[in-house]
Formats: structure tokens, C-alpha cells, sequence
């Protein structure tokens, strides 16, 4: 069933159980769950069907610390959320992405990565991935890893009409969850704003924000706000412990054999350090992504030549009529350390339309990432140098210390952490269930559960986790 | 004229000898019984020392 605001709903008299706030790939996903599992749920989707300038506009907020995107470029307001600019990048956060490292504080999760591996069958049929290739050691330091380029599953616009035909979905569009009510133990509402105008009150049995990894923060925040505390009785860690992937060019490489790692359909091969390499060094993980630009014969040379003295190269590559570039390009993008101090809170001067305070993101990244990204080239070029595969040449601001540069990408625009997951209440906003501490009925989906962020692209995990948390939940309501 | 000069050269002998360049002022260090297979970093290079030689 799919409604085109919130009045349309109330007055179909449709039942929901659950209210799940947000259509992206969680909030679908635990919905598509709660289905299979008989239990009617309701998906209010704050934007339309479509983009719209209008929506976009209570996305807009400020950040304080390193340069960040604009908040409402990096993320979208409409069915299917940000699957729609997702680029479809798959791997599944490893192992040791779960367990904690003793050399960083606050990390590890109450999961392992057991706990979500019953569902990576599913997600391969929702993202439409193949298997996986198991990792291929290049040495004690440096793996070999896969990241699937997926056809990047649009939520939206791949589930809208199996939804429209569901009796136990209602996706209702053009309805924004303003604010959540509490008395401390249960959520006892939302507050509803549909078509920008005061919808009153409804009422579930349960409630699941999945509006995304800067969103749910938002949401809990303000309803605490509103509620002297009642919405989320321990938020010590609420809006804490934000996270992204940054990533910068890093470095070049020469390669021996331009055909000795193999890459991908666009010429590209990831690698990752082993466990034991991070503990080694101290560092966080990280992903480098070795671009390969296939050149041959003379073009070859001076492709080369480019990552040794560019200036030469480029003058050399003008005879040719060419625009060669270093023949490998190093791409390093890396998990951050969990850091309290970044951290999501309301503004005390700007609002939306609907008198939601904005998001003010702080955000800086730390000495300890700037050891991994360095070290983790280092391991890189000693990998390939020992093994005689090639030589890596690391990026002159790196080697000297300059700040980050201002014109690259700056991050994968993964929003992670604000309701982190973890056992113990002070440090996070879930269980291990993705229960809200102390609230019987609020449950949190997406990517702001995550404890630590790994090095991959999110997605695969989020919606991993989404088909837990709708299995479980299948469960609690369904009984 | 450049490009007939790289085109007559090996790519190893010119990447050598590149690298060679920005490696001075640590061959000047370079002890006689240095491993070979060690590992240095020159100007932001990872090499091995062999490669200085």
C-alpha cells in the first residue's frame, strides 16, 4: 500500500504494529522483514517520490571542525533515501572490524560478525551481488580484497511496486516524524508533520528511525529535547562517536607487471591490511584502492616516469599529443578512531519549516588517522618493495606533513555512529539488538548503530544488519 | 629529442636512474655491506636499498 501523505493513510484505516521512520535500505528492508514475518508495519517516507529542492532544504545544516559536504548534498529526502546516489560499492565489514583493538579506545562491538552472517545470503539477493572472493594475501602485511561493484540497488524504485502490492506495508510519502514522545520506559507516539502541516499523533506498537547516519541523531536529540529525557534515558553517547571514511589521494605506485594484481572492470584492485599489521603499527584500517591506468610501450615509460618527476612527464607527454598520468594512482580510504568529541547536536539558532532545530555536525579528524593513512602506505610500499611487485611513492603532503588537501573528494559521504551499538549505556545508544537502552519499544536501524565503521562502503553491512534487526523484531512483535 | 632518449632506454634503466637522482644524499650514506633488501624511504619513495645501487 503506498499513501501520498499522511491524511490519505489515517483514513484507509490501515493497521501498523510498527512505525518504521525513513525508506532507505533500512528502513525497507526491515519492513520487507516484518512483512514475511506477518507483522503490518508503516514506512513514513518525509520526502516524495521524487527529488525535490523543497525536501532537500530541511537537510541543510552546518559543520563545525574539517571541511565536510554540504549536509544536504550528502544525503537524500526521498523514497529510497540515499540508495538513489549510492554508487553500489559491496563488501561486508570483516571480522576484526567487529572486535575491539587494544591500542584504540571504545572500539569493538557487542556483535560479531557471525551474528549477521545468517542474513548475507539475503543481502546478496537484495543488492544483487555475487559471492564474494576470499582475500588473497600479498603478505603478512597487505591483503588482496574484493569490493563488488553491485548494480547499486535503488530501494525505491526496485521494491515500490512489491510494497504496493503488500497488505502488510503502508509507505506513507510526505510524512516527516518531527519528533518522537516518551514517559522514560516506551515511546508513546510520533509527531507527525505531512504536506508541511501539523498531523497530529500516531500511535504504534513499536518504532524503528532509520532516517540515517546523521538523521536518527537529530530525531533523538530533539525528542529528548522535547521530553526532558524521556526518549532516550541515557544519552551519554547520543550524537557521539560520528564517523565517516575519509579518503585522499595518497600516493603512486610503478608496477613490475601491470597485469599482476587482477582489477576490476574499471581497472581498479583494493587491498587492506591483515590484523596483525594493525596492532604492528598502531593504526586504524584502511582500503587503498590502486587505480591502474593501462597505458603500453613508449606511453608506459612515460606514465612512469610521471610518478618519479611529473614535470618531465607532462612535458614529455605534450610531445606525444598525449595526457599521461602515473600509471598507478594509490586512493586511500580509512576507518576513523571513535572519538566522543565528534559529534552531532542541535542548533541553537537555525531551524526547518516544521521548527526541527538543524544539525550542527563538529567533526575533525585525528592524529591516529593520520598515522594509518601514512603507515598504511608504508605497509603498501614495503609489500610491494619486498616482494618485488613495484615501487610506491607516497604524496609529498603526507611525506611533509601539510594539512589534507582542499580538491579532493574528502570522504565516501558514509554517515556512521550518533546511537552507536554497545553493552554498556554510557558508551552507546543500543544493544546488541539495536534496542535503545532502557526504552521497551525503540529500536534504531541504519548506519548510525555502527560501533566502529571498518574500512568498506557501508551499505552491505546496514542492510545485513536491517535484516536482523527485522528478523528479531519480526519476533518480539509478531509473539 | 627527449622522447627519442626515453624511447632508446630500458624503462628499468630510466626509472634507475631517476630514482638514483633523488636518492643522493642517501647513497652518500649508503654503508659498503648495507643489505640490499632492506627497506628505506627517500623523498617519499619506499624502496629498496638495492635500488640505490
Amino acid at each position: 500500500m503506498i499513501f501520498e501523505d499522511f491524511e490519505s493513510f489515517r483514513a484507509s484505516g490501515a493497521a501498523a504494529r510498527v512505525c518504521v521512520i525513513g525508506s532507505g535500505p533500512a528502513g525497507t528492508t526491515i519492513a520487507r522483514k516484518l512483512a514475511a514475518a506477518g507483522v503490518p508495519s508503516v514506512i513514513f517516507e518525509a520526502g516524495g517520490e521524487e527529488w525535490s529542492e523543497d525536501s532537500q532544504d530541511f537537510y541543510r545544516g552546518k559543520t563545525v571542525g574539517d571541511p565536510y559536504f554540504d549536509l544536504d548534498v550528502t544525503r537524500l529526502r526521498f523514497l529510497g533515501g540515499c540508495s538513489n546516489h549510492w554508487a553500489g560499492w559491496c563488501r561486508v565489514m570483516d571480522k576484526h572490524d567487529f572486535e575491539p583493538k587494544a591500542w584504540v579506545p571504545d572500539t569493538g562491538w557487542p556483535i560479531r560478525r557471525v551474528d549477521i552472517e545468517p542474513y548475507l545470503g539475503e543481502v546478496h539477493d537484495i543488492l544483487e551481488l555475487d559471492a564474494f572472493r576470499a582475500d588473497v594475501p600479498i603478505s603478512d602485511d597487505i591483503r588482496l580484497v574484493q569490493l563488488i561493484k553491485s548494480p547499486a540497488v535503488q530501494f525505491g524504485v526496485k521494491f515500490r511496486d512489491e510494497i504496493e502490492r503488500s497488505p502488510l506495508i503502508a509507505l506513507v510519502l510526505n510524512t516527516y516524524v518531527t519528533e518522537l514522545t516518551g514517559d522514560g520506559r516506551r515511546i508513546t507516539g510520533a509527531r507527525i508533520s505531512s504536506r508541511d502541516r501539523d498531523a497530529g499523533t500516531f500511535v504504534a506498537d513499536y518504532y524503528v528511525p532509520c532516517t540515517g547516519g546523521l538523521e536518527n541523531s537529530r530525531l533523538l536529540l530533539w525528542s529528548n529535547a522535547r521530553s526532558n529525557g524521556a526518549v532516550v534515558p541515557n544519552a551519554a553517547a547520543l550524537g557521539r562517536y560520528w564517523m565517516e571514511h575519509p579518503q585522499f589521494l595518497g600516493g603512486d605506485a610503478i608496477l613490475s607487471d601491470y597485469s599482476i594484481f587482477p582489477t576490476d572492470s574499471t581497472n581498479e584492485a583494493f587491498f587492506s591490511p591483515s590484523p596483525a599489521a594493525m596492532e604492528a603499527r598502531q593504526i586504524m584500517n584502511f582500503g587503498i584502492r590502486l587505480i591502474e591506468t593501462p597505458y603500453g610501450g613508449v606511453k608506459q615509460i612515460i606514465a612512469d616516469l610521471a610518478c618519479v618527476a611529473p614535470d618531465l612527464a607532462e612535458w614529455t607527454s605534450a610531445q606525444l599529443g598525449q595526457d599521461l598520468r602515473c600509471a598507478a594512482q594509490l586512493y586511500v580510504g580509512w576507518e576513523q578512531a571513535p572519538l566522543a568529541s565528534n559529534f552531532i547536536r542541535l542548533s541553537e539558532t537555525d531551524r526547518d519549516r516544521a521548527g526541527v532545530p538543524r544539525i550542527e555536525l563538529h567533526w575533525k579528524k585525528s592524529d591516529m588517522e593520520r598515522r594509518t593513512i601514512l603507515e598504511g602506505l608504508r605497509l603498501f610500499g614495503e609489500t610491494l618493495a619486498e616482494k618485488d611487485i613495484g615501487r610506491v611513492r607516497i604524496a609529498d603532503w603526507l611525506v611533509n606533513g601539510a594539512d589534507y588537501p582542499t580538491d579532493q573528494e574528502l570522504a565516501g559521504h558514509h554517515h556512521m555512529g550518533g546511537t552507536r551499538m554497545s553493552d554498556d549505556p554510557a558508551k552507546g545508544v543500543v544493544d546488541r539488538n539495536c534496542k535503545v537502552h532502557g526504552v521497551d519499544n525503540l529500536y534504531v536501524g541504519g548506519s548510525s548503530v555502527f560501533a566502529t565503521s571498518g574500512q568498506c562502503n557501508p551499505t552491505t553491512t546496514i542492510t545485513a544488519l536491517a535484516c536482523r534487526l527485522g528478523e528479531h523484531l519480526g519476533g518480539v512483535a509478531g509473539a | 629529442m627527449a622522447l627519442s632518449v626515453a624511447a632508446d632506454m630500458s624503462r628499468r634503466r630510466l626509472i634507475q636512474a631517476l630514482l638514483a637522482t633523488t636518492a643522493i644524499p642517501l647513497l652518500a650514506a649508503l654503508p659498503k655491506d648495507a643489505d640490499p633488501n632492506a627497506i628505506v624511504e627517500v623523498g617519499g619513495w619506499i624502496l629498496k636499498r638495492g635500488d640505490l645501487r
